[in-house]
């Protein structure tokens, strides 16, 4: 059979016109709609390995409301071949879980699956801007039961196998995939094409076929609310806390430079505390019946992610979040955490400091670098044999992948990139049954204006925590704890992928975390490739200051920066002392990764830009301008009342 | 240059081909579809629009003669056409600086009795889904590019190439554009149309005739507060903060329903000050307090800018040549004694479909064939409403009152008069600052040097007004304005014009900066442009060529 390309789209309101219905859930009526950006980003990776393989088919399959057809469109002006839309009044409220079941019913019903058809690739975005889980492409592969490739940025094929180039932090990865497998793909890689007149007028005449849930013979059970383990039991706005900015502006750099560094020492406005309001404690009705739905699971499983021999920054941060909920759950509830690589058993000591009560170790040199496959399948075992009833990972670019298909497995949802965790209960007014006690994982969404709360009812509770969210805890070096040495057994299966190489720049994503000072650009410091942020660093540093840059996203989609030095929603979360944001329009994705600085410095051409509303200190002016007078006053001193170490 | 104007093996074949989706390209191919079915000919027709809908480009004030439209739909489609509403209130307004004078009378042409306010973008659309139904072929998102010819004949035109960056080179995700080839092409690309202009230059159709010269209108929408705004009212002013025989032009105020004011003002191109800046004398109108008044506690909600060819008859160029036609702004059909265009781009669009399938049928689609076109123009009204106020734009070179005498004689004359000033391009009347200086007038600063501080609530600055009008442009494109001669542009444009094209251009597209060495370079924000091309006409030298960008790029107007 020829070789089939599928890619995975969803159709996204324009992220600046996303409303949530009363329901908590989005509302897709009222907003104009787009192909998810990271979508269009795998549909044109399609094509790119089209152009090298003629006889390749594309198809392009979504899920979603009739008016997807618009995308779907889209794709077959762009150059796809045929399109299937699953429709179904049914899907609505499908969490993660469900619609990756549902994609990926819709495949098998196509004819593509293990045993059938296997000659495929399927292209699917990293994640999409309404839902910012990533969690798809990994549960439809996991329900398909093939290889997988995330984060993604280009990928060529060659004798059979895929050739990926992925992005993790701090560098890159090679991956070799045999087929069929997924790749879900960043917006760094190639840009989507436009589609030319002749596509469209091509597409115009293209039927698109819509199936309903009956159509695949896919269980109404499975679908919607019903088939969704994990529910949105809250959502609740966010409101900036920082106080009004200190604007400078003049009619020279020098002037404003100066008049500047005056108001640096002057210092900051800052905000009168309120009052906090006691929180309301909810009444308990007493005729509710209590149920305990862990059925004997206990403990709290983590991930302590091994790079370049070292316990990641992350991994320990998790466990400020694990520590706390067994402190609120029953007593003896145990943080375990998994520790997997080669040579790596004296790291476990390192985890009881930091908080785990028990360490398991898999040394295996077959396991030296992270792959989903192996690390996925031992999880699968631990996770029978322990019964935990909470798993936290770290929302790394290999956390986020891992989660969801170990979710899969155990028939579980995840709820991604989460903020805060805590325990609670849930009350079901209808059916008067109170759920207690429940992992309540609070996540960021609809561009950091809002925080949900999810639910998930099935254990473990999975969740993903945020890099940089979490405080890394204080290390104990007289905690103890157990150390279980563990050798699973994992088949030819669980390697069918390979790393041909790993390249970690210089960029390590330590150095970011420890820097007193960040100097973030943006767009409006592409002209000079960023030379005038990296040249400010340098005087800084001169000046003995522990300095790093580092920019927004649309910089590192221009590939000017490496990933692993992007701050904000889909980056890093960072919190110096001082954080430098040079032509940065503040889009919310980016505030949301450098808000927690104690002290921001905006500075841009644009008065208008919004993140002038999320700084201490703003200076209107042009890049090129004010950033050499300011690196001049560096030199000659200025550090920004930070004191020289 | 050579092979973009080539054909290349991506082609697509249609018996007509429409540039544009305004009122004369979408009034030509409901004319044509209407008529292809009523004799039973199976014929395609194809119209590209360059903005990301039907829409997205149209801009005008509108108050539209509907009459015109009884001659393209049939009566439920009329009585469905979504005007606004019907003017019931119309007064001329003097302004002086500080006060105001109604005229007690209208001047001729400009009664509005029987018309109607509109969203012309509105009417656009719903002409849109009419012709669709008909057959029609729309594809927006799609910008020509260029005009394919054969032996100096046009056989139809080339999209733009897609994926290509700053410098031209190809992406990978490189597309090129596809050849579109057409038994006829019908431009009706509006004001300025680029194509329009290539053609006009390349076949030598404006021999003989006088420049085609324009005014540059602003326009704004603004919600107001509810129960505040008088439905159907129009007011036209002329005077502040335009200088007599300085500058030509008035501002509009019209009440739309729902609480909605469309106001503008337009400004002939054919000032002296190289520093003149409409944008912001638009803004210093609306600090008249009669205007002030009338938008105390609104909202603005879009901002947009246009050109108007003002030229009228004697600048119309030759408008059709082998298998090509010009129809509506871009042949310059538009009654500037009237202020309005609108039912001339409508009726020039059925010339034009009747024209054109004269020629289908008989399978002659030459230059002497599609002369029937002509004729059909000339016995029209379009004919009957320009050739008598063919001098009207001309001698408002002399101000309201000369200008206003030697209007009322060509009443009694059908157009002729002596002492006609002759008409240049725009760009032509711009004096080097030094030259404007030693004039002894006073630059556009020195008037209004308290009035250019914008309080973002009833004035606004370029960059503020260009983000309500919802502009975007891919970054990763060659920039679609070119500069003709680098060099010169430096010696002339910028160090004796002092960039003129910053002070002029609504949507600050192009700055003027000072580097720390004193060196005073462009910086050229493509991105903000609103596709007025001002600055294809004005910009002294002719120093500027506007071009399409990709199809989709541009303004995203809503209600304008």
């Amino acid at each position: 059979m020829p070789l089939t390309i599928i890619s995975l789209l969803k159709q996204v309101p324009l992220p600046s016109e996303m409303r949530m219905g009363e329901d908590g859930l989005m509302d897709r009526t009222k907003a104009k709609s787009i192909i998810n950006i990271d979508c269009s980003y795998a549909l044109e990776a399609g094509l790119q390995i089209k152009k090298e393989h003629a006889n390749a088919k594309l198809i392009v399959c979504s899920m979603g409301p009739p008016s997807f057809e618009e995308s779907l469109k889209k794709a077959i002006a762009m150059g796809y071949d045929e399109a299937y839309l699953l429709s179904d009044r049914k899907l609505g409220g499908s969490d993660t879980y469900a619609t990756g079941l549902a994609l990926s019913t819709m495949l098998k019903h196509l004819g593509f699956a293990k045993g059938l058809n296997e000659n495929f690739i399927i292209v699917a975005g990293r994640q999409t801007s309404d839902g910012d889980t990533a969690h798809v492409p990994s549960q439809v592969s996991e329900n398909l039961d093939i290889a997988q490739a995330t984060f993604v940025e280009t990928a060529i094929l060659k004798d059979n196998y895929i050739q990926a180039k992925r992005i993790i932090e701090g560098g890159y990865q090679l991956i070799s995939l045999g087929l069929p497998c997924t790749l879900s793909f960043t917006p760094t890689g190639i840009s989507p094409r436009r589609a030319n007149l002749k596509g469209v007028i091509k597409a115009k005449n293209t039927n698109i076929t819509i199936f309903s849930i009956d159509d695949i013979n896919l269980s109404h059970k499975n679908v919607g609310l019903s088939g969704s383990p994990t529910i949105v039991s809250k959502v609740t706005s966010i409101k900036s806390q920082r106080a009004e900015i200190i604007m400078t502006n003049g009619h020279n750099q020098k002037d404003i430079i100066s008049s500047f560094i005056q108001n640096i020492q002057k210092g900051k406005n800052i905000l009168e505390e309120k009052q906090k309001k006691e929180p309301k404690i909810k009444k308990r009705p007493d005729d509710f019946e209590v149920i305990d739905f862990r059925k004997g699971a206990k403990g709290i499983l983590t991930w302590a992610e091994v790079v370049n021999q070292q316990i990641s920054r992350p991994s320990l941060e998790v466990l400020t979040p694990a520590r706390y909920l067994a402190n609120k759950l029953d007593k003896d509830t145990k943080v375990i955490t998994l520790l997997i690589g080669e040579d790596i058993e004296h790291l476990a000591t390192t985890l009881i400091e930091h908080g785990s009560d028990e360490v398991i170790v898999v040394d295996d040199k077959k396991l030296k670098e992270y792959q989903i496959l192996p690390f996925a399948s031992i999880f699968e075992k631990i996770i029978k044999e322990r019964n935990p009833e909470i798993a936290l990972f770290a929302a790394t670019t290999a956390g986020r992948e891992l989660a969801p298909r170990i979710g899969v497995k155990v028939k579980g949802g995840v709820t991604a990139d989460c903020t805060e965790l805590e325990i609670g209960e849930y009350i079901n007014k209808k059916e008067k049954i109170i759920y207690s006690p429940i992992l309540e994982s609070k996540r960021p969404t609809y561009g950091e204006s809002k925080l949900a709360t999810i639910l998930g009812f099935v254990c473990p509770q999975i969740s993903t925590a945020r890099a940089g969210t979490f405080k890394v805890p204080t290390q104990d070096k007289q905690r103890k704890g157990t150390i279980i040495i563990y050798k699973p057994r994992l088949s030819k299966e669980d390697f069918q992928s390979k790393i041909i190489q790993t390249v970690i720049g210089e960029s390590g994503l330590q150095s970011l975390f420890e820097a007193d000072i960040i100097v973030s650009g943006g767009r409006g410091t592409t002209k000079d490739n960023m030379e005038l942020v990296k040249q400010l660093v340098d005087a800084l540093q001169k000046q003995n200051i522990n300095a790093q840059w580092a920019s927004s996203r649309p910089i590192v989609d221009e590939g000017i920066a490496p990933y692993a030095r992007q701050i904000g929603q889909t980056g890093k979360t960072v919190r110096p002392k001082i954080y430098i944001a040079i032509g940065i329009s503040g889009a919310v994705q980016h505030i949301a990764g450098m808000k927690e600085s104690e002290t921001i410095i905006a500075i841009n051409h644009n008065a208008k830009e919004a993140i002038f509303s999320n700084a201490d200190f703003g200076i209107i002016g042009e890049y090129e301008d004010i950033i050499p007078e300011l690196i001049s006053q560096v030199n000659n001193g200025f550090t920004f009342g930070l004191e020289n170490k | 240059m050579d092979y973009k104007n080539k054909i290349n093996d991506n082609i697509i074949s249609t018996d007509v081909l429409i540039i544009g989706g305004g009122p004369a390209g979408l009034s030509t191919a409901i004319s044509l579809a209407n008529k292809f079915k009523k004799k039973k000919l199976n014929k395609r027709i194809i119209l590209l629009e360059k903005g990301v809908n039907i829409g997205s480009h149209i801009l005008s004030g509108a108050v539209i003669r509907p009459n015109v439209f009884k001659e393209l739909l049939n009566t439920s489609e009329y009585n469905d056409l979504p005007f606004d509403c019907k003017v019931t209130k119309d007064k001329i307004l003097k302004l002086n600086e500080y006060s105001s004078m109604s005229l007690p009378f209208h001047p001729p042409y400009m009664s509005n009795d029987g018309n109607y306010i509109a969203s012309l973008g509105e009417i656009c659309k719903y002409l849109s889904t009419l012709a669709i139904k008909k057959g029609v072929e729309i594809y927006s998102s799609f910008a020509a590019d260029s005009i394919l010819y054969k032996d100096n004949k046009v056989i139809g035109v080339k999209t733009k190439d897609t994926g290509v960056n700053h410098n031209g080179e190809k992406q990978k995700n490189f597309q090129e554009g596809s050849s579109v080839i057409a038994n006829i092409t019908i431009l009706a690309e509006g004001s300025r149309g680029s194509l329009t202009k290539e053609l006009i230059k390349k076949l030598n159709l404006d021999s003989n005739k006088e420049a085609q010269i324009y005014s540059l209108g602003i326009k704004e929408l603004w919600q107001m507060p509810k129960d505040s705004v008088d439905e159907g009212s129009v007011i036209h002013t002329f005077g502040y903060p335009l200088k007599d025989k300085e500058e030509f032009g008035g501002g509009f105020i019209y009440g739309l329903k729902n609480d909605k004011l469309a106001i503008g003002l337009a400004v002939g191109l054919d000032y002296a000050d190289p520093s003149f800046d409409i944008h912001a004398a638009m803004q210093i109108w609306k600090t008249h307090p009669d205007i002030k008044k009338l938008l105390n506690g609104g909202k603005l909600l879009e901002f947009g800018a246009k050109t108007l060819p003002e030229g009228g008859y004697n600048s119309i160029p030759k408008y059709y040549d082998h298998n090509v036609l010009i129809v509506g702004d871009s042949a310059g059909f538009l009654s500037t004694a009237r202020l309005k265009g609108i039912h001339l781009a409508v009726r020039s669009g059925i010339c034009a479909a009747d024209a054109s399938i004269k020629a289908l049928e008989k399978n002659d689609t030459s230059n002497d064939s599609l002369k029937y076109y002509e004729e059909l123009i000339n016995n029209s009204f379009i004919y009957k409403e320009l050739y008598p106020t063919r001098n009207f734009r001309a001698v408002m070179k002399d101000g309201m009152i000369v200008g206003g005498f030697k209007t009322a004689i060509q009443l009694l004359t059908n157009g002729a008069c002596m002492f006609i000033p002759n008409k240049k391009d725009d760009y032509k009347h711009t004096l080097k600052s030094k030259n404007f200086k030693n004039s002894n007038k006073k630059t556009f600063k020195e008037r209004f040097i308290n009035k250019l501080d914008f309080d973002k609530i009833l004035t606004f600055d370029k960059v503020t007004s260009v983000y309500f009008s919802n502009t975007t442009h891919d970054e990763v494109q060659v920039p679609h304005l070119h500069i003709k001669d680098n060099n010169k542009f430096q010696d002339e444009n910028i160090e004796q014009y002092n960039l003129s094209c910053e002070s002029f251009c609504p949507a600050e597209v192009y700055e003027l900066h000072t580097n720390m060495n004193g060196e005073k370079r462009l910086r050229l924000h493509f991105e903000n442009c609103v596709h007025c091309k001002t600055c294809d006409i004005k910009e002294p030298n002719s120093a500027i060529t506007w071009t399409t960008p990709y199809g989709g790029d541009g303004p995203d107007y809503n209600y304008m």
